[in-house]
């Protein structure tokens, strides 16, 4: 059963700021994506905010742009959005592969980039690829808007930077350089919508025979999804060789800490972070050269 | 019959018109537009809401309940407590049509003092809506004191064990005595000894239970309901107190059942309510409700002792059954039975040593799920089989052909069955299907899996089945049928119509059928234990041949010819030897009318009769006949994460007859799917009796994304019980599904997972093991 609450549905984003603007904690107002995770968990637990906002009408929220070596996702644009814009496969590959194993083809339609940001779940699938791509997100209230690196954004279990009086307007990374290239890989205990026991993220970019660029990020295994950059230090400005992968994958199971629940065992994921981590180094390495 | 050219899949040169033919099913139509009512469609002015109070521990003794601030609240119109009921009880081991009923089996309605597992119902609340009921329940004080609990059936089984049921928390045992075990493992040149083990599963049907009752004007409580079994009516009104024929149980379209919808749920809460307010009341169950709210399959521990002598033949089988029952017997004892009849499987084994026994524990309640404990025993059988032909070095097919009861060979409680026993044949197609293995390539095994199985169709003798049906023909020549049977989505009424309508020679699509109604149609028993089709599906035959019978001997007269000269298509008589000689159906029926010729008939159907097996030797005959057939699956597993690509899979069925092909294809498709579930996702998992895995999100059926085309081999032997030779597939489908992906999975990893569900974890565990070991 729902709690009861109010659901806002402003035509402009000044309305919305305003509407968010008087929120004190996430319980006071919280934004509404496509709801899929939202609304699930307020039946589950019988609680919810006072008032959603829904940026579903905001003008403008929804759509792909790629300019001036920027890629920018609007806070309404939906995972299937991503899979229905070819240019995702050059500027992120990886996105692509969250995108295609996101939940299942029903939420993928009304889920939003940004929702999955917001919901803060160690387990969301865009967020270890957008890690890796080195995404920022832009976070607006009345009184201002400020740009934070997503590496920079959680802070804990569903715990980030965002005040309750912000919305997340949009989503940014630059345009993979040339020679680069990026994977995300899901494992779940079954195929359509599973939640991820691991997610492993890595983009690699090759300049003059040695990975200049090497972000690896990882799912599930933590409280919140985090970078494994002791295990990119490994990699970082050396020429590639399994040694160097094995090492780096090694690294990034210690960087891991994953717990036991009903998914899986928290040494069966630590585990799975080396090998997923190596499959997914040599793959990317391999595909590069 | 005619005889004409065979358009069916069949072996032999038999046709019908309408029989074995991918029909539309006449219940399509409106389930496509949106027309067909389900249980919870139904509403009516004045209606109340209910809402169900659940113990939220699993063991626990009930000092306190105060309901007074919950019946003060407005808007709420009653709550109930065991205080208020009349009687306290309501049976849980109710099979069959005979009114048998062990009486140490029932349940307690609502909890009066000790909670037995996590989930059993403390209070009833029906109120103006479903907001208000929530909050009564919010407002009912309950303190519930812990007591020491038993969740583990071996604890279960030790002499200081809590008592859960009766004075040793047995609530059956069996045994099987056939041969000399001994001397057949002292023939043996090998012996191989395993334990596997299955878990607790969910139904998942698509639409939870839901019901709404009200009295009406004779003062008869009526339930539309979602339900597998209307004659719940009787239990029912024992339970509240009032002569069955004053409880009425409307059966509506079922969103699936699978065992889930047999016992009473729901429409024994609405009852109460119904009586106790004078009002109607409607009782949903949410998703979460429906995962407290009704009994789950049974997890089984079973270990199997076989003898193999050297050329593979098997010389002994000692196998060891544990099931949990949960708290109350529910089905539990018959499950036992299944699993126990079906214990060394579809072999010809002389010497055969069985000991099982069901143990009650304080978790989560058990009773019928598709397969009915077959399921359970093809699980261990068969991966037994694959495990012994490992360790003989033999190839898996050869040595399950070496062993394959044939027809008229004795299975393990010494009956010789007497239809076609086409396992071989269902194997060899089945294995054939999948093709070449592929190459490995990389962290990817490839493995392919088989498994053969013998599942009984209808009810165990000794409880004395029967089915009634009535077929009568309208003044129009349309023809309607009566059946009490449930319909829970495979078809069952359509096949009703389309074999009244072979008879009749009247289109399945011209045939009404009204059905699962306790008080205006004959009653047929449950929609479960693979007797659907056969025991109603031979009443509406009875009925509709003895119509045929006495129209026909009308048109003999008419057209001056024997009667067995007389046949019916198309809604037309004709003599069949002079097809000109011909009348349209209807003035046949407008002459039968005018003359007083009774165009309608009751039928009844009873399966063979028996006793219950030999208590000390387990000899005897337990079903009336059995389904055979094999399931043959190919699977990719990554051995470095342990996750499980199913690539193709292929059922083999010697289903006797085919009904509707297409039905038969649904039915062994849906079954498939639920076992590929079974072996590799699915799982409630119980901690301290309390479920951890309690949605949809945490409990893993497959979806669409994880199930492959899904391919069936159907053989017709025209040699079963049922209608036209029918056998019933509707659970064998489903038996060998799960132990299929087992042994492919095994196959290709080079290992053995021997607990269910197969998860990438206990792969990739298994997979590292090997490697350690060499």
């Amino acid at each position: 059963m729902y709690a009861n609450f109010d659901l806002l549905v402003p035509d402009e984003l000044d309305q919305a700021l305003t509407m968010i603007g008087g929120a004190k904690t996430a319980e006071d107002c919280a934004p509404l994506g496509g709801g899929t995770n939202l609304v699930v968990d307020m039946r589950a637990s019988g609680k919810a905010p006072a008032a959603l906002v829904s940026v579903a009408r905001l003008p403008g929220l929804r759509g792909i742009t790629i300019a001036e070596g920027t890629v920018t996702l609007g806070a309404a644009t939906t995972v299937s959005d991503l899979l229905r814009d070819p240019r995702m496969l050059e500027v992120g590959a990886a996105m692509v592969d969250g995108s295609r194993v996101f939940a299942g083809q029903m939420v993928r339609n009304t889920a939003t980039v940004a929702g999955n940001i917001c919901c803060g779940s160690p387990a969301a699938d865009l967020v270890p690829p957008l890690l890796a791509l080195g995404a920022s997100v832009t976070l607006r209230s009345a009184g201002g808007e400020r740009t934070v690196p997503l590496d920079e954004y959680f802070t804990g279990y569903k715990t980030s930077v965002r005040r309750p009086d912000e919305l997340l307007t949009s989503i940014s990374w630059p345009v993979p350089a040339e020679n680069s290239a990026s994977r995300f890989y899901k494992l779940g205990r079954r195929k359509g919508d599973a939640i991820t026991m691991v997610g492993v993220s890595v983009l690699v970019g090759m300049k003059d025979g040695v990975c200049s660029e090497v972000r690896i990020a990882l799912g599930a295994v933590g409280p919140c999804v985090f970078r494994a950059k002791t295990a990119e230090t490994v990699l970082k400005g050396k020429a590639p060789s399994p040694e160097l992968v094995e090492q780096a994958a090694r690294k990034a199971m210690e960087e891991a800490a994953p717990i036991d629940d009903v998914r899986a065992t928290g040494a069966y994921r630590k585990q799975q972070v080396q090998v997923l981590v190596r499959r997914l180094l040599n793959q990317t390495i391999e595909s590069l050269s | 019959m005619n005889k004409m050219d065979s358009a069916v899949p069949g072996e032999q040169n038999v046709s019908y018109r309408q029989i074995g033919k991918p029909r539309t099913r006449i219940d399509s139509p409106g389930k496509v537009f949106g027309k067909t009512p389900y249980a919870g469609d139904y509403v009516m002015p004045n209606m109340l809401h209910a809402k169900v109070l659940r113990s939220k521990l699993p063991s626990a003794r009930m000092t306190r309940l105060d309901v007074s601030k919950a019946r003060d609240l407005p808007g709420v119109a009653c709550v109930l407590t065991y205080k208020d009921l009349k009687i306290g009880t309501v049976a849980t081991d109710i099979p069959a049509q005979t009114g048998f009923r062990r009486r140490d089996t029932d349940q307690q309605i609502l909890v009066d003092e000790i909670v037995r597992y996590q989930g059993e119902p403390i209070a009833l609340v029906a109120a103006e809506s479903v907001e208000i009921a929530e909050h009564a329940l919010s407002l009912i004080e309950v303190e519930l004191e812990p007591v020491p609990g038993v969740y583990d059936v071996f604890e279960a089984q030790k002499p200081d064990a809590p008592k859960v049921f009766g004075d040793d928390n047995i609530v059956a045992s069996y045994k099987v005595r056939k041969g000399d075990v001994e001397a057949g493992f002292a023939a043996a040149e090998t012996i191989v000894e395993n334990t596997f083990r299955t878990q607790y599963i969910e139904h998942a049907f698509l639409e939870p239970e839901v019901g709404l009752g009200w009295e009406d004007e004779q003062g008869v409580i009526n339930i539309r309901t979602s339900t597998q079994a209307v004659e719940t009516f009787r239990y029912i009104a024992d339970a509240i107190g009032i002569p069955h024929s004053k409880v009425r149980i409307r059966g509506a379209l079922v969103g699936g059942g699978f065992g889930g919808k047999c016992d009473v749920t729901v429409e024994l809460y609405i009852a109460l309510l119904t009586l106790k307010t004078g009002r109607p009341v409607r009782l949903g169950y949410t998703r979460e409700d429906s995962f407290y709210g009704h009994g789950k399959r049974h997890p089984f521990i079973i270990s199997h002792k076989t003898g193999f002598a050297k050329d593979g033949r098997i010389t002994a089988s000692k196998i060891d059954i544990t099931s949990e029952s949960g708290p109350y017997a529910f089905m539990s004892p018959y499950v036992l039975m299944y699993a126990t009849e079906a214990g060394p499987g579809p072999y010809l084994v002389d010497n055969v040593h069985i000991d099982s026994r069901s143990v009650a524990t304080n978790n989560m309640y058990t009773s019928a799920f598709r397969g009915f404990g077959a399921t359970q025993a093809c699980i261990a059988y068969e991966q037994q089989m694959d495990e012994a032909a490992k360790v003989l070095g033999m190839d898996p097919i050869e040595l399950r052909r070496i062993n394959l009861l044939k027809t008229g060979d004795a299975i393990a409680t010494g009956f010789e069955v007497q239809s076609a026993v086409w396992t071989e044949e269902c194997m060899d197609r089945a294995w054939a299907a999948l093709g070449e293995k592929p190459k490995d390539e990389g962290a990817i095994r490839y493995g392919h899996g088989i498994a053969a199985y013998q599942q009984g169709y209808g009810r165990m003798i000794w409880l004395h089945d029967t089915a009634e049906g009535w077929v009568g023909v309208e003044m129009d020549g349309t023809v309607v049928v009566r059946s009490g049977m449930t319909d829970i989505g495979a078809g069952q009424t359509s096949s009703l119509a389309q074999i009244a309508g072979e008879l009749l020679g009247v289109d399945m699509m011209d045939i009404t059928v009204y059905n699962s109604d306790s008080s205006t149609t004959p009653l047929a028993g449950t929609s479960s234990a693979t007797r659907g089709l056969y025991m109603s599906g031979n009443a509406v035959r009875n009925a509709a041949t003895a119509v045929r019978n006495r129209l026909a001997a009308r048109a003999a007269q008419h057209f001056g010819v024997a009667d067995s000269d007389i046949d019916f298509a198309d809604s037309r008589v004709f003599v069949a030897s002079d097809r000109e000689k011909s009348l349209p159906f209807k003035e046949l029926i407008a002459t039968c009318a005018s003359e007083g010729i009774h165009r309608s008939e009751l039928a009844i159907f009873r399966a063979p009769f028996g006793d219950w097996i030999d208590p000390e030797t387990g000899q005897g005959q337990v079903h009336p006949d059995y389904t055979y057939g094999a399931h043959a699956v190919q699977v990719a597993v990554d051995t470095e994460t342990g996750e499980v690509t199913i690539l193709k899979s292929v059922g083999a069925h010697d289903v006797g007859q085919c009904v509707n092909i297409a039905a038969v294809e649904g039915q062994i498709e849906g079954g498939v799917a639920q076992g590929h579930g079974y072996a590799l996702s699915e799982e409630l998992i119980y901690k301290d009796g309390c479920l951890v895995t309690p949605s949809l999100s945490e409990y893993l059926c497959p979806t669409s994304m994880d199930s492959p085309r899904i391919e069936c081999i159907i053989l017709e032997s025209r040699s079963g019980l049922g209608p036209f030779g029918a056998k019933g597939i509707g659970e064998p489908g489903h038996t060998p599904a799960a132990s299929a992906v087992a042994n492919a999975v095994a196959d290709a990893i080079g290992a053995r997972v021997h607990d269910f569900p197969l998860t990438p974890e206990k792969i990739a565990r298994a997979v590292s093991a090997t490697r350690d070991n060499g």
